[in-house]
């Protein structure tokens, strides 16, 4: 493991933690514009976090060894998670880290712990939220494959790491299976984080919850890694979208400009995608439960296209 | 040399696991009982070192145990294929009689229990003699031993009706299996004149042979629409023996499937073709299955399906691609298929061991009847939970490590060259991946039944953790999942092999680091303060079993989803007192899971196997003349044949 990967593993790091709660506050921005509202300030989430941190931890009688350690799980699992996704510059890859199939476990990991988790007090919130939350993660799985199945053999590599590289080095935004790949990734991304029409990450109505009904018996610093670890799982999921289809700017090199200038530019591009989610969210009201395989089927359909054209190209 | 020495340990010891209980069998003492699990771990350590050297050196060892005949001889090879398969018998049947020792004193049956350790330590060592044959003669035998060992060990508990229909079900599904590789052996005989392992051409009976074999290994590996035997078998017989023939005898039949595809077919595509679509339709179909089922044996049994079927995706995967010229992504999916068959052997006995111990403490198999062992047995949920990560294929732990090889193989068919061909393989990509995500909602249904929450019945809230060789069996087993895992991408180097798998031992390393930071960081800056208190109730006083979230709740929405494929019936028969049907006099509802392939496919060959028994019955009158009669046509027919063949 070389000096730069390890530079690599603290700097990916510090910029998604820094960042993650960011794009959240901004996804709520635009969704309170579109509403005619006024909107928390755009460093709400972060003084969330830090007044969750302060706040006493209460645990369920009930509650086991599992309530326990799934806060630290999670966030665990999903920041080497986000090692997979080079924000802001690429490195050389080592001992098969960026291997898109480990990724998409990595967040499997994280879910399956917050899944337990959710039945773990007996309350009946949790286990809705649990049984929904495995049940929607399942019928999207042969999407999910099947895009990053085709991401792959449009790049010729499993790793993510050289397919940014390669989307770096050729520059190209606008071939069509990228466009098509860019819309199957935003659908995994709406899916994956919880957000309209799927789930509604603001409502806590038994009726609706998803996300929301898993994390209900959390609290103090084990919801806040929650809270963090669902935003770092977004900005992951959009720095793979982002890196894909329009990568200028993204750092090669480890040199101090390039990185600022990348750091920005991730910035810049960031805040126009969440932007973009804000009004897609804003744009639809959220689906019943059984009407959403009907949508993933739409998805699944789109992605083999994108396999369908790739082969036929 | 070493190598016969170890051999003929492991087997003179078995022998003695075998003799010892039947020649104390009127006595029932726990020495003699404990003395027979003895013999199975030392030979099982025997045979386990034995497979080592072999896999290690390549130094493969051949003799001869007994020739009745010229030409058909019961004689043994270990090659590097065999070694393999046999390390994962010695391991499992060690760590299963570990656990054995102490379960089987908590069983009824008075001395009859010494006949299950001999019938076990017998059993063992028909699996070990079936990998190591050296040529279908002995692999017939031994296969046929294999099977009559595990019918008796089904038929343990015998006075129970349910285990008699099991047993009857397994039996005959057995020999069927032990009936079609018959056929393809004298098939393979026919065509080559001798019974080794030796290649044979492309030729219409080889086809047949190979077909006859794959429906013989396939009823016997559990694999859709054979597999029905499986959820009924499992529940039935004791835990130890549904651990062993999960995982381990349905790892034979995949053995005997890919010695006789790799030393004697020379493969076709389409028949790499055909098992991947039996290997995708049992994974997907299988869980599919076990999501629906709340009886926890049976549960396991579904997912042993599943998980044969995945061995299956990755044999048809490396037959596609050797048969279309590329050796490099071939090897990567054989070497998928065989780690996942290790790995399955691995985490589906500690899952039926931890699984057995639930039952042991609770006296039910229903999970709707569990809960909350968490608190009560700690050390067998924790193991529990390592298995059930496993299962699902989470990293860093040994399933993921096999998913990926099949994963990847499925990610590169972009080399296969049809194009549409190419597109098929994608949606078997798409229905695999569905099968895993699925094994991981089945899973947290399981683990969140069984061990959290409150208890829902009398008997889980007075349940005990089991005591210490309970758990030493399971817990051996329980750290093979995890250095299996982590250590996955060393020891494919350690073997001589190379695979593009990536280092889990680095990603538990950052897992690690990452959780310690975090923790760390939390330790200094967040608030300490801890209070434990109820779970909102709604309002209630106090939070009882019946609100919360069952398992049939947990997999409802999965249910719905995928109703179609669960085919239940609903019969809805209402009687009414007056003719414009406003009174309601009396009525029937009935809703019910329809056994698609029990009633569409099972009982309609088996009607017509009785009705042509019956009519064939007719020959047998009981009257000597009509058999003089036979006998005379028969010498007539033999003398007409033998006429115009001269």
């Amino acid at each position: 493991m070389s000096l730069s990967f390890i530079i690599y593993l603290v700097i990916n790091t510090l910029v998604v933690l820094a960042i993650a709660p960011l794009f959240v506050s901004i996804i709520k921005k635009v969704k309170a514009w579109t509403q005619g509202r006024q909107g928390p300030s755009l460093f709400q989430t972060y003084f969330n976090l830090a007044k969750l941190v302060k706040k006493e931890t209460i645990y369920s009688a009930h509650s086991s060894w599992i309530m326990r350690i799934t806060p630290l799980v999670s966030i665990a699992a999903i920041l080497v998670a986000a090692l997979f996704v080079p924000l802001v510059f690429v490195p050389e890859p080592v001992g098969g880290i960026g291997n898109i199939i480990l990724l998409l476990y990595l967040l499997a990991l994280a879910k399956f712990f917050m899944a337990l988790a959710g039945l773990d007090a007996g309350s009946s919130f949790g286990g809705m939220g649990s049984s929904r939350e495995m049940s929607i993660s399942a019928i999207i799985e042969p999407t999910t494959i099947i895009v990053f199945a085709a991401l792959a053999f449009v790049f010729k590599t499993l790793n993510v790491f050289t397919m940014f590289s390669a989307s770096v080095a050729s520059g190209t935004t606008s071939t069509p299976t990228l466009i098509l790949l860019a819309i199957s990734l935003f659908i995994i991304l709406i899916v994956e984080t919880s957000r309209i029409p799927v789930d509604n990450p603001e409502t806590h109505l038994e009726l609706t919850m998803i996300h929301e009904g898993m994390i209900l018996e959390q609290s103090g610093p084990n919801l806040a890694l929650m809270e963090l670890s669902s935003a770092v799982k977004l900005t992951l999921l959009m720095a793979l979208l982002i890196n894909l289809i329009v990568p200028f700017g993204l750092s090669t090199t480890l040199t101090l400009g390039a990185l600022v200038l990348a750091i920005v530019l991730f910035a810049l591009k960031g805040t126009i995608l969440a932007g973009i989610i804000g009004l897609f969210e804003s744009s639809m009201a959220k689906m019943r439960f059984f009407r959403l395989p009907s949508l993933f089927a739409m998805a699944f359909f789109f992605s083999t296209l994108i396999i369908i054209i790739e082969v036929f190209a | 040399m070493i190598q016969e020495t170890l051999f003929v340990i492991a087997l003179l010891v078995f022998v003695a696991g075998i003799l010892i209980p039947l020649a104390t069998a009127s006595r029932d003492q726990r020495i003699f009982r404990i003395v027979s699990h003895g013999c199975t771990v030392i030979g099982s350590a025997a045979l386990g070192i034995l497979a080592l050297l072999v896999l290690l050196t390549g130094d493969g060892l051949s003799w001869t145990l007994y020739q009745p005949l010229p030409g058909c001889s019961l004689s043994v090879t270990i090659d590097r294929l065999a070694a393999f398969f046999l390390l994962l018998i010695a391991a499992v049947s060690a760590c299963v009689a570990l656990y054995t020792a102490e379960y089987v004193e908590h069983l009824e049956g008075g001395s009859r229990r010494n006949l299950l350790c001999a019938c076990t330590n017998l059993f063992i060592l028909a699996m070990a003699l079936v990998v190591v044959s050296a040529n279908t003669f002995a692999f017939l035998i031994f296969w046929e031993l294999m099977a009559g060992c595990s019918f008796l060990l089904v038929m343990y508990d015998y006075a129970g009706p349910e285990t008699r229909k099991a047993g009857i079900f397994y039996f005959v599904m057995t020999q069927l299996s032990t009936l079609f590789v018959l056929l393809g052996i004298v098939l393979l005989y026919g065509q080559t004149g001798s019974f080794a392992f030796t290649r044979t051409g492309v030729s219409l009976i080889a086809t047949l042979a190979f077909i006859a074999l794959l429906i013989g290994f396939s009823i016997k590996a559990g694999i859709i629409p054979f597999h029905k035997w499986l959820p009924y078998a499992h529940p039935a017989s004791p835990t130890p023996i549904s651990a062993l023939m999960s995982g381990v005898m349905l790892k034979i039949a995949v053995y005997g499937l890919l010695r006789f595809l790799l030393d004697v077919f020379s493969p076709d595509l389409w028949w790499g073709i055909l098992i991947l679509i039996l290997g995708i339709v049992s994974a997907v179909l299988g869980i599919i299955y076990a999501l629906k089922e709340y009886d926890i044996k049976a549960m396991l049994a579904y997912s042993s399906i599943e998980n044969t079927g995945i061995i299956f995706t990755g044999i048809g995967l490396y037959v596609i691609f050797a048969s279309s010229g590329q050796p490099v992504i071939a090897t990567i999916s054989l070497l998928g298929a065989l780690f996942h068959a290790l790995n399955h052997a691995m985490f589906k006995s500690l899952l039926f061991l931890t699984a057995g111990s639930v039952v042991h403490a609770t006296h039910t198999r229903d999970i709707e009847h569990m809960g909350g062992l968490v608190h009560r047995m700690p050390c067998t949920s924790a193991l529990f939970f390592v298995g059930a990560l496993a299962i699902a294929a989470l990293p860093p732990l040994n399933g993921f490590a096999s998913e990926i090889l099949i994963f990847i193989s499925f990610f590169s068919s972009v080399a296969v060259a049809d194009p549409l061909f190419k597109v098929f393989l994608f949606l078997c990509l798409g229905l695999f991946a569905l099968t895993s995500a699925l094994s991981a909602a089945c899973f947290v249904k399981a683990f969140g039944s069984i061990f959290l929450a409150l208890p829902r019945s009398p008997e889980s809230s007075r349940a005990q953790e089991v005591p210490f060789l309970m758990l030493l069996g399971p817990a051996l087993l329980a750290s093979a999942c995890i250095v299996l895992g982590l250590f996955a991408a060393q020891l494919f180097l350690l073997v001589g092999l190379s695979v593009p798998i990536p280092d889990m031992f680095l990603v538990g390393l950052l897992l690690l680091a990452m959780a310690f930071l975090t923790f760390a960081v939390l330790y200094f800056t967040a608030s300490r303060e801890v209070r434990v208190t109820g779970t909102w109730g709604c309002g209630t006083p106090s939070l009882k079993p019946a609100m919360e979230y069952s398992g049939h709740g947990f997999s409802e929405p999965i249910e719905i989803i995928f109703s179609t494929v669960y085919r239940t019936e609903m019969k809805n028969e209402r009687k009414f007192f007056d003719a414009k049907n406003c009174i309601f006099a009396e009525g029937t509802a009935d809703i019910r899971l329809m056994k698609i392939f029990e009633e569409y496919l099972y009982l309609p060959v088996a009607r017509f196997s009785y009705l042509a028994a019956t009519k064939i019955s007719r020959f047998q009158n009981g009257c000597l003349d009509t058999y003089l009669l036979y006998v005379f046509c028969a010498v007539i027919a033999i003398i007409v044949y033998l006429g115009w063949l001269a």
